[in-house]
């Protein structure tokens, strides 16, 4: 594991929808390790009360640049610290983080199905990107769910990736009116390999669906992560051997089928 | 030149900065990371008799200024430790600390007797009062439980002996005595402070455990005056000061009250490289007063109106 220690420059900070923002920061050593999946741990809090990093799933590294962007929702002391970081402003990284990535399905023609939802997403616009850069473009689908049409991230992005976009809304304001295993019941085949990350409740029903259907399903668990690196065994997982893992270093993706949910 | 080395009984720590149990893991994490050969010493993870999964989650969660923990001293047992553990630990040049539960006087004796047999550590630290597992604080609320521990392992090790204690009770003193009694050649405080944190929102307590041990800079004052407290009260006994310890500054502190060594815990989730800040900010310290020797600071406070 090498593990960087970063104080970064801020190079743009924007509002992609309301209370979400996206934070780029120039961070080349940072750029280049990064995998889809890995997550760093952001120090931003303003406030004297809040001492402990927050985990961040990275949404675009590009080792040519040196960018790193982090996709988040305005809603604590750390993400209102970051919310304020202006272009030249520092900001203070720990990552790459995450002992298992997502691990893309070797097999020749296999369809990539991603299933984001909420923030969520932009780890898989990140592994989307890696696997458009093969040298067969491969097929795939991207699966992004929401309460309502507003709420829908990197919609736009999607659309210019050339991937299949299906998104779907609870309300039925844009998309398919439901949720993203409505859309991933009609797609799921022998050929299809699902990347999710999202709520807990929607990568559980994801999981069990592909469980069900014999398709590999990786899941990316979110939990607190105060240390990030495998130490203060805050994040622990329980898995069907029977034992506690790190969601830090043994995830944050897992095979959904190894995963106890809680 | 500088001086910075202490002793805890026959142990030479080359400086006082060590790190703090479970806040480390066993170093494998943190050697890829940080230099261990630059620290006091390296005091790993709880070991027990048998693995122990902990606690079920959420088990964590950040309090003002601090960290509400209830990990439940999840390791791999001491058979994990021997035989994967220490052997890695020992590539460093660097005294480790093992720190053990138990929950009888037969568990700690067994866990040093194999240990020492072993020699898979350079010191002892005795857990007795971990907040978050039934039984954790037993010994740590009762001198005459802690004699009796502390008085067979004694008998057991010829290993330095730094029983860890509680600050969950109404005075340590009667405690510290009682281990210092029975032979421990140093003591360690403080262990977190029980306490527990609610969601109002949901209704609901943060942790599944209900009660955690509070860490960070939030008990730093608490910690400071239980310092004291003990080297007023048992100037010749070394202690090792902890709780909320971030910087240099803060080490210099728990010195001035009267800790021979200190210890970084919450920090290092904050910082990887903390317990190295902290040495760091010690030796600038010194520089800054002109203090040769780490030991003219140990009880060196002095009141406002000396």
């Amino acid at each position: 594991m090498s593990v960087l220690h970063i104080d970064a420059q801020v190079v743009d900070n924007r509002e992609v929808i309301k209370d979400h923002r996206v934070i780029t920061c120039l961070a080349p050593d940072l750029a280049e390790l990064a995998r889809p999946g890995h997550f760093v741990n952001v120090l931003a809090s303003e406030a004297a009360s809040s001492i402990l990093r927050k985990p961040f799933s990275i949404y675009h590294a590009d080792p040519h640049t040196g960018l790193v962007a982090m996709l988040y929702q305005v809603k604590g002391p750390t993400t209102v610290g970051m919310a304020h970081k202006r272009a030249g402003d520092r900001i203070d990284l720990v990552g790459p983080l995450g002992g298992n990535v997502f691990e893309p399905d070797p097999r020749p023609g296999v369809h990539h199905v991603m299933v984001g939802g909420g923030y969520g997403v932009p780890p898989l616009v990140f592994l989307s990107k890696v696997l458009g850069q093969a040298a067969q473009t491969p097929q795939i689908t991207f699966i992004v769910g929401a309460r309502s049409k507003d709420r829908l991230l990197c919609q736009d992005e999607l659309a210019e990736m050339g991937v299949n976009v299906r998104p779907s809304t609870e309300d039925g304001s844009h998309g398919v009116k439901g949720r993203v295993t409505d859309v991933l019941s009609e797609i799921l085949a022998d050929d299809v390999a699902v990347y999710c990350c999202g709520p807990d409740a929607m990568m559980r029903a994801v999981g069990a669906m592909c469980i069900a259907s014999g398709v590999d399903c990786q899941v990316s668990l979110e939990a607190p992560m105060p240390c990030g690196i495998g130490v203060c065994m805050g994040c622990v997982v329980d898995t069907t051997d029977g034992i506690r893992v790190r969601a830090c270093c043994e995830g944050p993706v897992f095979d959904a089928r190894k995963v106890v949910w809680k | 030149m500088t001086h910075l080395s202490v002793k805890i009984g026959t142990l030479d720590l080359r400086n006082p900065v060590m790190t703090a149990s479970g806040t480390f893991g066993f170093g494998v994490e943190m050697a890829s990371i940080i230099d261990l050969n630059r620290l006091g010493a390296v005091v790993v993870k709880s070991t027990s008799r048998e693995m122990r999964l902990g606690n079920p989650t959420p088990r964590i969660t950040e309090t003002p200024s601090g960290l509400l923990n209830a990990i439940g001293l999840q390791n791999g047992g001491i058979d994990n430790y021997i035989s994967e553990k220490a052997p890695f630990l020992r590539h460093f040049n660097v005294p480790i600390i093992v720190n053990l539960v138990g929950y009888s006087v037969d568990d700690y004796v067994y866990l040093a007797q194999r240990i020492t047999a072993a020699g898979a550590a350079d010191a002892l630290e005795i857990n007795i009062s971990c907040p978050n597992v039934k039984h954790g604080c037993d010994f740590s609320v009762d001198p005459l439980l802690t004699f009796e521990l502390i008085d067979a392992l004694r008998k057991a090790t010829p290993l330095p002996l730094i029983t860890k204690l509680s600050p969950n009770v109404t005075s340590i003193l009667p405690i510290a005595r009682a281990a210092i009694e029975a032979g421990t050649d140093g003591l360690a405080l403080i262990n977190t402070l029980l306490g527990t944190a609610i969601d109002a929102r949901k209704r609901r307590f943060k942790l599944a455990n209900v009660t955690g041990g509070l860490s960070g800079p939030a008990i730093k004052p608490v910690a400071l005056r239980m310092v004291w407290q003990a080297h007023q009260a048992f100037p010749d006994i070394p202690i090792v000061g902890m709780g909320g310890i971030t910087n240099g500054i803060d080490a210099v502190e728990f010195l001035l009250a009267g800790a021979t060594a200190v210890a970084v815990g919450t920090a290092t989730f904050v910082n990887p490289a903390a317990s190295l800040g902290v040495l760091d900010g010690l030796e600038a310290y010194m520089d800054e007063y002109g203090i040769d020797d780490v030991r003219e600071l140990i009880g060196a406070v002095k009141a406002i109106d000396d």
